[in-house]
């Protein structure tokens, strides 16, 4: 059939096809070659131009943050769009001129602004922002001379909006562009500098939660800057919604009743450990922090003498003074160091060794049983028993009621405060715990420290007969398409093991101070309720009064905590607030809503 | 022609280490040397493209990994070398038959990055098995036709290889993967080329191919006829599609006669182009290296070309001649379409560029590669 030399191959026809192979591939290589000439040689400046001036921008979209709301879903933090003023630093030819004219439109120094050119420079081709929120004026500005700013542009950014300016400022926070030590932390991984995170409040501690995904944008602009294709678009994603146990109401008279003063007062409902209101004055509008801040001004703010920052609940530690005497009280019954019906006598002073420690009347309480003691907040009697209690059993009660140690509530930067031992007191100061030193802590004086939130804390712990709710601002957090990502329960995150007995005692002895003690003025018609007051001596000037509360007696439903900065006397400037914000709280529960509109 | 070889080789010494050293000398360093300054352009080019990423490990992370490759790569190279190429007649059919059971594996249980089920993970390495697959398929299709040599120019005997490679290439089509398996449609079609496939059979293949084009569209997946049909025309989707081949060549277009230098080409540095360091990152040598960068790259490839076409034609029989052949394919294939598709000439398939592109598997596959070119040249030394 078929010629069989035909069919043989031979080496040297197996050399000629190689050959064959590698005359192709060198045709086609030589395509490609001229190809990269056409490219590259004559067309290329054409497309360097292209790639120049038509430039591809790449921008980001920030993500609106979470809306928040308070517990009957009125909304109290939103967004609106601001106008920011955006550099693509690659883009600038000369940012020293530019700072220059920037600074004549804007009120920002123009070391500031090369400062500023120089850190973005570090992602030359990202347009990043420089000045938020701008001013009508300034865009009008900046628009007329728009042709003069080469890699200039105006966005639109989600801003912040604290709806009622300084309402509820220290729980709610701010936000700001995140600092270079944050961008170095793990909880905010994905974030680049210039972003916009949680300052304070809320916003920080569930910052992860509010703060959205960022889109991003790359567009095609010509050599004026203007876009000419959208060339890829990715939606910026919004945070999830967040609604707090907050009653604005509530807070907003609070608030007003506490206008001109300096301190802080708490409101919780008793059986769940939901914080309805909390209050730290004076306060500041967090607005301010969304327009660029002058290092002038921000210094103004922190540094003021009234650290209006400072959220005085929780960050803020004062001597508690008499309302420690609770603890006192209820370390003495525990450890038997007292029975209900043991005697001791008031001369007005009480005398360890050579010293004397006064009552703080002159002229004595005479002859106090315990309930006496408690309502009449007669120092010497707690002198007597806190020093048969001794500094260790005190320490260890004191600790057991919360003090000393963070609270774990849901708001950052909590102080933890200090209850002194005698290991802390020889590490300070190298010195041995002195007699007087016990005398000093029985009545929350000496070393002792608290914040308000803390005594608080002491106080729903009490109320509650010695179970610990865990205390939170946030009900729930809900997402975009309206699912509830989390639900917070009321939680009891702990038992003191102190017996109920011991509670009734105490608190029977609250009820007496409001009835017929040093919390008289905290009384309020119609409703029985149970405090203590206290006043603390400080090193700083006039005394801190406190109140300490809950209500009603029988089955307590709010507690309340009222503490007033060099306020003189607990039962003169803490104890007639709280009677104000009880009775408000139960003429409000029981009928007259009053519309959130007036608060604006 | 010599048909069969009893190998015994003057001066190689008795321990297994020591016969790889004396068989080591006999390397062809001036691939070697070519090789190594290929794999160090595209070192720097990783670096220039990845150094702006903010990753925990730091901007050299990519260039780190990839040196890795490189050097386990070398190794691997000359391990494979130091074999003689023979065994082949023993491995290849097993050989054939891992690959493809691993790309059925990866259909059924592969890692899904982009929408691309391409990758298995072994001891915590992302491994391609497409890529050892083109490896498989040389040493499979040489040994075929080394062994049916005699009988190549009858019709049946050339159209069972196209059974044998249609299997992996489909199955890796549908990870899918369209330019890989291209590739073992070339390796196939310049193997049988040089096997001496008559014209006429040429001719009637050709007929057959635009024949079935129909059939084969129909099993494109959407984005890929998209991207057919952008290639004929990219400015109908000048947004989507479309976008990254004009952007690529405005890139390479922008680098001019001298480029625009390491780390500053505008559009390189501004992250439009995606797998910048790996599918498109001719664009990236063209606008930073400029017409004389690419100039020099394409000749180092063609130098190894060359030098592939020269081991073939000097093997000491026809079993070295067809795995040369198919080496040389291999490399040239991913060279030609990676390069052809950065400039708009070839539809955007995404292949690597040999020795060039990041990549862990690639970069070892393409040592193998050239191992078995050393190991081919050394026993052509010694007949």
């Amino acid at each position: 059939m078929f010629n069989r030399k035909n069919t043989q191959i031979t080496g040297d026809f197996i050399k000629k096809r190689l050959n064959d192979l590698f005359i192709m591939i060198i045709l086609i290589f030589a395509i490609l070659l001229v190809n990269l000439w056409y490219l590259q040689i004559i067309k290329g400046h054409e497309y360097e131009q292209r790639a120049i001036n038509n430039c591809i921008r790449s921008l980001e979209e920030e993500a609106p943050r979470g809306e928040v709301f308070d517990k009957d879903e009125n909304l109290l933090i939103t967004n609106r769009p601001a106008v920011n003023f955006t550099v693509i630093p690659a883009e600038i030819e000369d940012y020293h001129s530019l700072s220059y004219q920037i600074s004549s439109i804007i009120p920002l120094e123009e070391s500031y602004l090369i400062n500023k050119f120089e850190q973005l420079s570090q992602r030359p081709f990202q347009a990043q922002t420089i000045v938020r929120g701008l001013e009508k004026e300034q865009i009008i500005a900046f628009e007329e001379q728009k042709y003069k700013y080469k890699g200039t542009l105006l966005t639109i950014q989600p801003e912040r909006k604290y709806l009622y300016q300084d309402f509820a400022a220290h729980v709610l926070g701010y936000v700001n562009e995140i600092s270079e030590e944050e961008l170095q932390s793990s909880n905010y991984q994905y974030l680049s500098g210039g972003d916009i995170v949680g300052k304070s409040g809320i916003e920080k501690h569930y910052d992860a939660y509010l703060r959205g995904k960022k889109g991003s944008k790359e567009v095609e602009v010509d050599a004026l800057g203007r876009e000419i294709l959208t060339l890829k678009s990715v939606e910026p994603v919004a945070g999830n919604d967040i609604y707090l146990t907050l009653d604005s109401e509530l807070q907003l008279y609070i608030q007003e009743l506490m206008t001109g003063l300096r301190g802080a007062v708490m409101v919780s409902e008793a059986r769940t450990g939901k914080i309805l209101a909390m209050i730290s004055q004076p306060g500041y509008d967090p607005n301010l922090f969304n327009q660029q801040i002058s290092i002038e001004k921000w210094e103004e703010i922190s540094q003021s003498e009234e650290n209006i920052l400072c959220n005085r609940s929780i960050q803020g530690v004062y001597p508690p003074g008499s309302v420690f005497k609770l603890i006192t009280a209820i370390a003495a019954l525990e450890e038997g160091v007292v029975g209900l019906n043991d005697r001791v006598y008031c001369p007005g002073y009480f005398e360890l060794g050579n010293l004397t420690f006064k009552c703080w009347r002159e002229t004595g309480h005479g002859t106090q049983t315990f309930r006496d003691a408690i309502s009449n907040s007669c120092n010497v009697f707690f002198y007597t028993i806190g020093q048969r209690l001794g500094i260790d059993r005190l320490n260890h009660y004191a600790t057991m009621f919360g003090l000393g140690e963070k609270t774990a509530i849901d708001l950052p930067g909590e102080l933890s405060g200090l209850v002194p031992s005698q290991e802390w007191k020889r590490r300070a100061f190298n010195q041995v715990w002195f007699p007087g030193d016990t005398i000093n802590l029985s009545i929350g004086q000496g070393y002792l420290l608290t914040t308000p939130f803390q005594i608080h804390n002491m106080l729903c712990i009490i109320t509650n007969d010695g179970n610990v709710y865990r205390q939170f601002h946030v009900d729930r957090i809900v997402s975009q398409s309206g699912q509830v990502i989390r639900k917070y329960e009321p939680e009891i995150i702990r038992k003191v093991d102190v017996s109920a007995d011991t509670f009734r005692v105490v608190k029977e002895g609250m009820k007496k101070v409001v009835e017929e003690g040093t919390g008289f003025n905290a009384r309020v018609e119609g409703v029985s309720l149970a405090g203590k007051t206290g006043t603390a001596q400080n090193p700083q000037g006039e005394n801190h009064g406190w109140f300490v509360g809950f209500a009603p007696y029988q089955n307590p439903e709010i507690c309340v905590t009222v503490f007033v900065e060099h306020g003189g006397d607990g039962s003169q400037s803490a104890a007639p607030i709280a009677s104000d914000i009880i009775e408000h709280y139960f003429r409000q529960t029981s009928g007259q809503a009053v519309q959130l509109k007036e608060l604006q | 022609m010599s048909t069969k070889k009893t190998t015994s080789y003057v001066g190689l010494g008795q321990t297994p280490v020591n016969r790889i050293f004396s068989l080591l000398k006999h390397i062809d360093y001036s691939i070697f040397f070519i090789v190594l300054c290929l794999c160090f352009i595209g070192l720097l080019i990783i670096y220039s493209t990845t150094h702006m990423q903010a990753t925990e490990a730091g901007s050299l992370f990519y260039v780190r990994r990839q040196l890795i490759y490189v050097l386990a790569g070398i190794v691997l190279c000359f391990l494979v070398s130091s074999i003689d190429y023979h065994e082949i007649e023993k491995i290849a059919t097993p050989l054939y038959f891992i690959a493809v059971i691993s790309l059925l594996y990866v259909i059924f249980f592969g890692k899904t990055t982009a929408g691309a089920r391409r990758w298995i993970v072994i001891a915590g390495f992302d491994f391609q098995p497409s890529e050892f697959a083109k490896i498989a398929l040389i040493c499979f299709l040489a040994n075929y036709f080394y062994k049916q040599r005699e009988k190549i120019p009858y019709f049946i005997y050339f159209s069972l290889p196209f059974l044998f490679t249609i299997i992996p290439m489909l199955l890796i089509f549908r990870q899918p993967d369209l330019g890989s398996s291209m590739v073992f449609l070339a390796i196939l079609l310049c193997m049988i080329f040089v096997a001496g496939i008559k014209w006429k059979h040429i001719i009637v293949m050709f007929l057959i191919g635009v024949a079935s084009f129909p059939i084969l569209w129909s099993f494109l997946k959407d984005y890929q006829k998209n991207r057919l049909i952008l290639f004929i025309n990219p400015n109908l989707d000048p947004l989507g599609a479309g976008y990254n081949v004009i952007q690529s060549k405005v890139a390479i277009g922008s680098g001019g006669l001298f480029g625009q230098g390491l780390f500053s080409g505008i559009q390189s540095q501004l992250k439009f182009l995606p797998a910048q360091h790996t599918d498109f990152v001719f664009s990236v040598i063209g606008e930073e290296m400029g017409f004389f960068g690419a100039l020099l790259l394409l000749t180092l490839f063609i130098f190894v070309l060359w030098k592939g076409i020269k081991i073939a034609q000097d093997a000491p029989d026809l079993l070295g001649t067809f795995l040369a052949t198919g080496v040389v394919a291999f490399l040239f294939f991913h060279i030609f379409i990676n390069i052809g598709m950065a400039m708009g000439l070839i539809p955007a398939t995404g292949l690597p560029l040999s020795f060039i592109s990041y990549g862990g598997t690639f970069m070892i596959s393409n040592f193998i590669a050239i191992g078995i070119l050393f190991s081919v040249h050394i026993r052509s030394i010694f007949s």
